[in-house]
């Protein structure tokens, strides 16, 4: 009985159709490969432009992040008092409250005479705040006087980087004293980095009692969100206090809602989502014409419209599988492209594919569902037409 | 005219267009499926393309509304969004030489001066731009207001267009700068960049006390800005200003600080690439789509294909009446495309506050891909025909 034939037999029709012509299976599959590699060529670069946002927050240490209440986003931190931090350490979770002094500078050595802005980060060579161990050690170089680390993601119109380089920053002499490998991120074309004296050396106006975040690390086993809900007590509202997913939170805001970003690649998004419907809509009304005069026959001999309906949904399903994991590989090596090209931090997870399948499955239901009027045209009558 | 007319009916045997519509409108859910499916990749590449200029002429936009031909400014500039000021006096040297009608400082800072929005009392970084008000140097577009109330000290002009959290889309009238109360005098209609949310235009004398100069003197000039006597050779004057002024300073057209300012752009900004890449996948989709057309089409009209070989139409005829068909539906494609993104780009456009438009390099360069992508996967179908059998037919 046909209506009582399975899953297998309604896959086993879809299956011999898409394999009947290789060709044309293939190049759908090709281009459905392309629209869901672009979907996750825009989701990249959606998620990307806030990690790029965060990477210096990333790649430090810390449990809370103090910051101003006129704090935007990383490069826009406004400024607070230092003896608050100062009264944070006095309490009893916080292992260390380390300061974060922002400048920008003309780095008067840059390639064709021209001065580059260079983004300034002054700290205490003290405190290890960094996740890579080496970039803490080299902090010790930073006690001399006028020298400085650079960041090895620093653009090549600054010049030469090498160790022991005099360059001119906003007419101060200053010693490279090394490199370090973090990514300057959104936050300019240059950053360095420079003890807390040395900043206000460079910085004559700024006085080292204004900082412009301070980073804090809590003794072992202490809760962040408790803590942050008792220095809140203990610092009062000139201040906020963000743990690390509220700060994700707030920076990711910032980046897709206040800047172009969001608008940009999401739509970018959804175009690669309506192409990928496109085509696969395209390929299943293509074969369901053409096998027109068979799935009458089908009906003819009694199978219902569910049948046939399942074997096309089972179709867009195929083909969108057979081009979602080449386009996942694809797209692996097309990030690390990015990373290399733009020096965003264009990373895959597993939320993100997840993502992206779901997509692709919403694709296929969406060109299934487009090409069942094309189905319904199946008339047994026509047969004999 | 009916010469014309004539050779075109004379030329009628090969027969432009008739063959290959009747092919195209044959089957009208397939030309509705194919005009939309090309139509889509269309639409990609258009947005893409769109937003990489975009996103290059929203920096472009303040240099082209400078009202001067020659400029000067540090010889050490590397773009034009960055303090990098020289002394007032310089430019005295620029007025002096010959062909040189007026040589007016403009007056710019991006990152020191934050507005306050009256309505929620939050800081915002804007872009400030301040000049004499008798010698406006920037040509404001669509000011409502009259330029010499900001001779009152305290007073400034704000974007309409500005990002709206900083609240300047309907402009209050009075605001904070600094911390310095302001009256708002009219606003005009420029938009923001990618990296400046908003833009303040004040007098150069509210300039001078919000942003005094080293050691309290009148501040230095970002860019001074150069009007030619008409009729004066304008590389002449370049040359003579460069040869009078102090060898720190770049004396520059118009056209050399948008090159500089574009280069910039291009160099350190990943908007290029990634627009590029969508592009090209928008091309490569709409290849596969319509080559996906044309070879159902060819692989359903074989047997008629076959009948006209054998009936003696030579393989050079059926392969034109091919690429025609490509051509059309290149063209059905292309054009609700173009209808859709002039639309989208207006909403877009208006919601991102981007110059987002429709222009005719614009339209030329998308046409062309999709002529090029209908007509590679054209000839790419093609086999099918010149491999067409007449006995195949039977």
């Amino acid at each position: 009985m046909p209506d009582a034939a399975g899953w297998p037999a309604r896959f086993a029709l879809a299956w011999r159709i898409l394999t009947y012509d290789k060709g044309r299976t293939a190049l759908a599959v090709a281009g459905v490969l392309l629209a869901i590699l672009l979907v996750f060529v825009q989701l990249g670069f959606f998620i990307a432009v806030p990690r790029g946002g965060m990477l210096l927050y990333d790649r430090t240490r810390f449990d809370l992040l103090v910051a101003s209440t006129g704090y935007e986003y990383q490069v826009q931190p406004g400024a607070f008092p230092l003896s608050l931090l100062d009264k944070a350490k006095t309490a009893l979770e916080v292992a260390l409250a380390a300061p974060l002094y922002f400048g920008s500078a003309k780095w008067r050595s840059g390639e064709d005479g021209k001065a580059p802005d260079v983004f300034v980060i002054g700290l205490d060579p003290q405190d290890r705040i960094f996740e890579s161990e080496d970039i803490n050690r080299q902090l010790a170089i930073l006690d001399r006087a006028d020298t400085i680390l650079v960041d090895s993601a620093t653009r090549p119109m600054f010049g030469e980087l090498t160790a022991g380089r005099i360059v001119d920053i906003d007419g101060d002499k200053e010693k490279i004293g090394g490199d370090y490998v973090l990514g300057t991120g959104f936050m300019g074309l240059g950053v360095i980095l420079v003890s807390a004296e040395n900043f206000a050396r460079l910085f004559p106006y700024r006085q080292l009692s204004q900082v412009n975040l301070g980073l804090i690390q809590l003794k072992p086993g202490v809760d962040p969100d408790g803590a942050a809900a008792s220095l809140r007590k203990l610092l009062g509202s000139d201040i906020q206090i963000f743990t690390r997913p509220e700060l994700e939170a707030h920076e990711t805001a910032y980046w897709t809602t206040r800047t172009s970003v969001g608008l940009l690649f999401g739509s970018g998004l959804m175009v690669a989502f309506i192409v990928g419907v496109m085509i696969v809509y395209q390929i299943l009304a293509t074969q369901i014409s053409r096998q027109l005069p068979q799935f009458a026959t089908l009906k003819a001999v009694g199978y219902a419209d569910g049948f046939l309906a399942a074997t096309v949904i089972i179709m867009a399903l195929l083909i969108v599988l057979a081009g979602f994991f080449p386009a996942l590989a694809a797209a692996l090596g097309i990030y690390a492209v990015i990373r290399e090209e733009t020096l965003l931090p264009v990373e895959m997870s597993g939320t993100r594919i997840a993502a992206v399948f779901g997509a692709t499955i919403a694709m296929a239901a969406a060109s299934a569902l487009l090409s069942m009027s094309s189905l319904r045209r199946a008339d047994p009558a026509d047969l004999f037409g | 005219m009916i010469a014309t007319a004539k050779r075109a009916a004379g030329w009628r045997p090969a027969g432009f267009v008739p063959l290959a519509w009747r092919n195209l409108l044959a089957n009208k859910p397939r030309l509705l499926r194919s005009s939309g499916g090309i139509g889509f990749a269309v639409l990609l590449m258009l947005t893409q393309l769109g937003f990489e200029r975009a996103f290059f002429n929203a920096s472009l936009e303040v240099i082209r509304l400078l009202d001067g031909e020659i400029f000067l400014q540090r010889a050490s500039k590397y773009r034009f969004a960055t303090k990098d000021p020289f002394p007032a006096r310089d430019l005295e040297s620029a007025r002096a030489v010959a062909g040189v009608a007026s040589a007016w400082p403009l007056y710019a800072d991006w990152h020191h001066v934050f507005w306050r929005n009256p309505a929620n009392g939050k800081d915002y970084l804007v872009r400030v731009f301040a000049f004499d008000p008798d010698q406006p140097v920037l040509s404001l577009p669509a000011l409502g207001a009259s330029l010499a109330d900001l001779n009152g000290i305290d007073t400034a002009t704000v974007d309409r267009r500005s990002r709206r959290f900083l609240g300047m889309d309907s402009p209050p009238a009075a605001a904070e700068l600094n911390g310095t109360k302001i009256k708002i005098i009219g606003s005009f209609a420029l938009g923001p960049d990618f990296e400046n949310d908003g833009t303040v235009v004040i007098g150069n004398r509210t300039f001078a006390k919000l942003m005094p100069g080293p050691r309290g003197g009148s501040p230095d000039v970002e860019l001074g800005v150069v009007k030619l006597i008409p009729g004066s050779d304008p590389t002449a004057v370049q040359r003579a200003i460069a040869a009078a002024a102090p060898k720190d300073l770049a004396v520059l057209t118009k056209a050399q600080l948008l090159e500089l300012e574009r280069r910039f752009q291009a160099e350190v900004s990943s908007a290029g690439p990634i627009f590029v890449m969508g592009t090209l996948v928008g091309f490569i989709v709409g290849m596969l789509i319509s080559y996906q057309i044309i070879y159902t089409d060819l692989a359903e009209q074989q047997p008629q294909y076959a009948t006209m070989k054998a009936m003696g139409y030579r393989t050079s005829y059926l392969i034109r009446v091919v690429l025609e068909q490509a051509l059309l539906s290149a063209l059905t494609g292309w054009i609700p495309a173009s209808l859709i993104a002039i639309l989208l780009f207006r909403i877009l456009g208006e919601m991102a506050l981007l110059p987002l438009h429709m222009t005719v390099e614009l339209a030329v360069v998308s046409f062309l891909l999709t002529l090029g992508m209908c007509l590679i996967s054209a000839v790419l179908a093609v086999r099918r025909v010149i491999l067409a059998d007449p006995a195949e037919v039977f």
